[in-house]
């Protein structure tokens, strides 16, 4: 574990800082990268922060459509509750590539949506809707889609694992339904509902798959950046920069949220 | 009898509408692709033109495809078994052994679970291009990175989900079940592979399962580590580039698709059954 996983951080780290370098191409300045990166000379900093942007909505969208599901089946749903739970997670267990591709069909120019448009003629042949694919709304929307049965999760076994009998007592006290759920189960989920924010909001953060498909330019974010300096710019000393700022970014944000993330309860 | 919103009438009728309108949304998708992948015209678009199984026919005579599936099976059982075997190691470690440092240990082996694979990618490409260079110019050997590397870091990403589905069923087992054997005279092996692993086997073989289905469809790490021979999602990317492979593409991922879906449906059943099987064993 040590030797394949902190050992190749540290690598990427080393490289970054120009203390080890393989190819020949890149700067020589140990703190050249970092500058660039962190003072805004470059179009990272910028493609950080659109891809913030990005992940933020996509990962507050999908709580906001995994929660009113979650809550039905830990609160409304009686017997078959663990096999609706099932249905919506077993998508996420399927290929992702696929899931997009599915999109990059329904959505091209000449996809679903456009052909059958066509076909009924409710639209031109020469004019398709165009902002349907490769903007950054498409990417939104697919990634939204591929991470939604994921957050479903953890805010369902939050609401599940809730005391019912602090629900009874509110109720004894006078409070109506809808009190009850403001005062005391919505608090009480919060926990669930950040920790599936963080687990959609990491791995989106550097996602650079749906945008290579879905993205066109106009979707091109800080992971592809990442990804394309180390395939096709080779230039492996900005790339290892870039990795190391994301991996530190991600390193804060867990760090803050790490009291509401449950993985800590297996060391106890 | 609980009184929160979702006991209101209204509210579950409500919310039984999203769950269908979500389930529909998350389903539409992979329905309409299943459908594409027996139309017969290569372009997926309306109007429909006609039953056809000839993309099903076309992938079973293509080698390139077929090799790739191969090389994913193949990385994905040892990657899987590496990992259930770490993974049920590491568990017994964390949950029946005291030792300074657990907590360091336990949120080593789980931070993968937070890497964005594309920085892992990058470091492993990196870690093995350096121990290229270094074997290369002291020992002159040449490794190359590979199907080796990519199950190298699929061990590494799939071990936390090993550990998180094998510890909970541990510390759920009773360990007076393994001192009775002990008692009655079993040697700590014997009492590991009589009593302690078959408690544990429907835990190992979902672990294993999770292990499995992440391997055989992650691409991040994946496509910075292959050179020559492929993984099936590698492949599928490169090829996605060249229209003319659509439809064939969509085929195969449709069979892999549904029989990923029927292996994780399977395993939650078999899982739950011997779960419920096991609650009602006497405590010992």
């Amino acid at each position: 574990m040590t030797l394949f996983f902190i050992l190749p951080v540290i690598i990427v780290a080393a490289y970054s800082f120009g203390v080890l370098k393989l190819f020949p191409t890149g700067t020589s300045s140990a703190f050249y990268d970092w500058k660039r990166l962190l003072t805004g000379q470059s179009i990272y900093l910028g493609l950080f922060w659109k891809s913030m942007r990005v992940s933020l909505i996509v990962s507050v969208t999908c709580v906001v459509l995994a929660y009113p599901v979650a809550y039905f089946l830990a609160l409304g749903a009686k017997k078959r509750k663990y096999v609706l739970l099932l249905v919506i997670i077993a998508p996420f267990l399927t290929s992702y590539l696929l899931r997009v591709l599915a999109w990059k069909v329904i959505l091209g120019d000449a996809g679903v949506i456009n052909s059958f448009l066509f076909w009924t003629g409710l639209r031109a042949a020469e004019d398709p809707i165009q902002w349907l694919i490769y903007s950054q709304f498409t990417v939104m929307l697919v990634l939204a889609y591929v991470w939604i049965p994921f957050v479903a999760l953890p805010i369902f076994v939050t609401l599940e694992n809730l005391d019912h009998s602090l629900l009874e007592a509110a109720a004894d006290l006078g409070a109506s339904r809808w009190r009850t759920y403001l005062r005391v189960t919505l608090p009480l989920s919060l926990s669930g509902v950040l920790a599936a924010f963080v687990f959609v909001f990491i791995p989106t953060l550097g996602e650079f798959v749906t945008p290579l498909l879905v993205g066109g330019t106009r979707g091109y974010l800080y992971g592809n950046a990442i990804s394309d300096l180390f395939t096709q710019g080779l230039d492996w000393q900005a790339g290892s920069v870039l990795s190391l700022f994301l991996l530190a970014v991600v390193a804060v944000l867990m760090a803050v949220f790490a009291r509401f993330l449950q993985v800590r309860s297996v060391s106890a | 009898m609980t009184s929160d919103v979702a006991n209101s009438r209204l509210a579950l009728i409500g919310l039984r509408l999203f769950y269908a309108l979500l389930v529909v949304f998350l389903y539409a998708p992979i329905l309409l692709l299943a459908i594409f992948s027996f139309n017969d015209n290569p372009t997926p678009a309306f109007p429909l033109d006609g039953l056809t199984f000839r993309w099903y026919q076309q992938f079973l005579s293509n080698q390139q495809l077929i090799g790739a599936l191969r090389n994913s099976m193949v990385v994905a059982t040892i990657s899987s078994v590496i990992a259930v075997a770490l993974g049920l190691a590491a568990s017994f470690l964390l949950v029946r052994r005291r030792f300074v440092g657990k907590s360091a240990v336990s949120a080593l082996v789980l931070s993968p679970l937070v890497i964005p694979y594309l920085v892992f990618g990058i470091a492993l490409l990196i870690l093995f291009s350096a121990l290229d260079k270094f074997l290369t110019n002291t020992l002159g050997v040449y490794i190359g990175l590979g199907l080796h590397a990519v199950v190298v870091g699929h061990v590494v990403v799939s071990l936390p989900y090993t550990i998180l589905t094998i510890v909970p069923r541990l510390e759920r087992m009773s360990i007076s079940l393994e001192e009775a054997a002990r008692d009655l005279g079993a040697g700590p092996a014997e009492t590991f592979r009589r009593v302690t692993l078959p408690l544990l086997v429907p835990s190992i073989v979902s672990s294993f399962l999770v292990a499995f289905t992440l391997s055989f469809d992650e691409f991040a790490i994946a496509s910075f580590l292959t050179t020559r021979s492929l993984t099936w999602p590698v492949y599928l990317f490169a090829q996605l580039r060249f229209p003319v492979l659509l439809p064939q593409l969509i085929a195969v991922s449709v069979i892999v698709m549904a029989l990923s879906i029927a292996v994780v449906v399977a395993a939650e059943v078999f899982r739950r059954q011997a779960e419920r099987h096991l609650d009602f064993a006497p405590p010992a």
